[in-house]
């Protein structure tokens, strides 16, 4: 097994017994990175030389003896809409193509003063807006588990760099599904945090009131692992929690007697591929093999959520790309007649088709006479289904549905349907919308080798339990951690 | 419905080529009739969350970016400023 090959967890441990090196570790992932990366076009930017420097530097503490913290020396692979200091962070959009952000996001100092390794950027949906990772103004991102497929999306270049072994773990951005769909169509672990649980600082905003940072990784323990190192308050951001948390690592005792796992009916409806339900069923059972208990709930406003979901995210998305306007950073449009002809050309030259659709729907929705029509009623709405999935948890200790309705589709089959790619979406955006965390693990893979994911949802800031749920269900399942044969 | 397109790019400061000002329409049409379908609710919106209440840092000066460092981003500066085109004649 090559050292890319391994988990995070592996590393930490061989790098402490002296087994391999940080460099040969970075190494070790840039050779293979370089053997796969034009097949599956998972990085915007590459960043050799610092992360073989962030390497360096992990192994000479390491030759001092001093101590290292657990992902000090692992490489990963960063979403291009979190700012990294003096790193272009284009957003995978024609606006941003020259922007270097002269700071770091709260989770890449974090990651920074851990000894992580940076890979470089990855691609994604412009502005984090789709499902399949083809709405980028650079590149298309293939699966790397079937490479005629799309790894979904938004931060589907971090999901296909894991998979792919371009990277051991990865940082993604989840508003409506952005990590838990890509991560159930490349077969790995992705877990969209509580809202208000990771800082959002740095964060390229879309809908700041749904976004969340989290993980990308092969194993459970390993986003585990990295979840650790990201929650927490920080005081520039207003909406982070400043709740204690536990050690995620720790809570992963393999136990689930007694755990009570609620079935949304909503979530296995008509729109959901047989294949989807049959493979999550099967593992639903296998938990209930291992001492859960089982029994079906309902989420009836589930149907709304979509809806609800495209009226707030684009409101506020209408709002949140106000600022880019050609004056302090990013593209600015070469000809133009004076100040508003400016905004406009900059706007329609600078930004992508989709994110032109969604900041018309969310000025829309905003103005004028259609405000309570829409805006209002689906603010409402996000209450309602709020409370909804608080009343399942009064006697499910988690709910479990598919993560998407299907399999990852091909490239370019759902690209000139905007609602059919919205459909991508229906099982997670109800998590965004509630505020709650969504873990999705891998539970099956169908005959053309496509991974099928579960999703794992529980009350708010219960991340614990939905790691311990999901690293039990990894060992039933005899480990998560495959690279894809590319 | 009708969504009067150029009206709302004005409002949003964007242009869409006359060609497609049809298609962007009907994108946007099956859009609306998708978010049409949200029932009646009523009820008043509890806006903060109780269970993690927003602080504001307390306002109090802190280093922040340097002029130099910022304007690295900016298409056009000069004399440390950002350029931008005549706004009042």
């Amino acid at each position: 097994m090559e050292l890319y090959e391994k988990s995070a967890y592996e590393l930490s441990g061989m790098l402490r017994e002296k087994k391999c090196s940080a460099k040969e570790i970075a190494q070790s992932v840039f050779d293979r990175i370089d053997a796969v990366e034009d097949k599956t076009q998972a990085y915007i930017t590459l960043t050799r030389e610092i992360a073989m420097e962030q390497a360096g530097a992990v192994d000479e503490k390491l030759a001092k003896g001093e101590q290292l913290h657990p992902l000090a020396g692992i490489p990963m692979a960063v979403k291009d809409n979190i700012c990294t200091k003096d790193v272009l962070t284009t957003c995978a959009s024609k606006m941003l193509y020259n922007f270097v952000p002269p700071y770091d996001a709260t989770v890449m100092e974090k990651l920074n003063a851990c000894g992580t390794v940076m890979l470089g950027k990855t691609n994604l949906d412009e502005f984090a807006m789709g499902s399949s990772c083809e709405r980028s103004y650079f590149k298309k991102t293939h699966n790397p588990r079937n490479l005629d497929y799309v790894p979904g999306g938004s931060s589907g270049g971090s999901a296909a760099a894991v998979a792919a072994g371009e990277a051991v773990i990865a940082l993604g951005s989840d508003t409506g599904g952005s990590i838990r769909q890509p991560a159930s169509y490349c077969g790995l672990v992705g877990l969209k945090p509580t809202y208000g649980s990771v800082s959002r600082y740095g964060l390229v905003a879309f809908g700041s009131s749904l976004d969340q940072i989290g993980p990308f990784a092969r194993t459970v323990k390993d986003a585990a692992m990295l979840y650790q190192v990201l929650c927490g308050r920080d005081p520039r951001d207003a909406t982070s929690s400043k709740r204690e948390r536990p050690d995620f690592v720790a809570a992963l005792d393999g136990n689930v007697k007694g755990l009570r796992i609620g079935i949304p009916v909503e979530y296995f409806g008509p729109g959901v591929d047989d294949v989807v339900k049959k493979a999550v069923f099967a593992a639903v059972d296998q938990l209930k093999a291992a001492g859960a208990t089982v029994k079906e709930v309902s989420l009836p406003s589930t149907d709304y959520a979509l809806s609800a979901y495209y009226i707030i995210s684009s409101a506020e998305a209408s709002s949140n790309l106000a600022r880019f306007d050609g004056v302090k950073y990013g593209y600015r449009a070469p000809k133009f007649d004076g100040l508003i002809d400016m905004y406009e050309r900059t706007r329609s030259e600078g930004f992508g088709d989709e994110v032109k659709r969604r900041i018309m729907l969310g000025t829309f929705v905003l103005s004028s006479g259609y405000y309570d029509a829409y805006y209002k009623r689906a603010k409402l709405l996000q209450h309602q289904i709020a409370d909804e999935f608080a009343h399942c948890f009064e006697d499910c200790d988690l709910l479990i549905t598919p993560t998407a309705p299907g399999t990852a589709f091909k490239l370019g089959e759902n690209v000139d349907d905007p609602l059919k790619m919205y459909a991508a979406d229906i099982c997670t955006i109800g998590v965004n919308i509630a505020g709650l965390p969504g873990l999705s693990i891998p539970c099956a893979y169908t005959e053309n080798n496509l991974p099928i994911g579960m999703q794992l949802i529980g009350p708010k800031f219960s991340e614990d339990l939905l790691l311990k749920v999901g690293d039990c269900f990894e060992t039933i399942y005899g480990g998560f951690n495959t690279v894809a044969k590319i | 419905m009708k969504i009067d397109i150029r009206h709302v790019a004005k409002l949003a400061r964007l242009r869409i080529e006359e060609d497609r000002i049809e298609k962007f329409e009907e994108e946007m049409l099956s859009i609306i009739d998708m978010v049409e379908n949200l029932p009646p609710i009523s009820g008043a919106g509890k806006d903060l969350d109780p269970s993690n209440p927003m602080e504001l840092r307390k306002d109090i000066p802190t280093p922040s970016l340097k002029r130099e460092e910022v304007l690295k981003n900016a298409p056009v500066s000069q004399s440390g400023c950002l350029v931008v085109p005549k706004t009042v004649d």
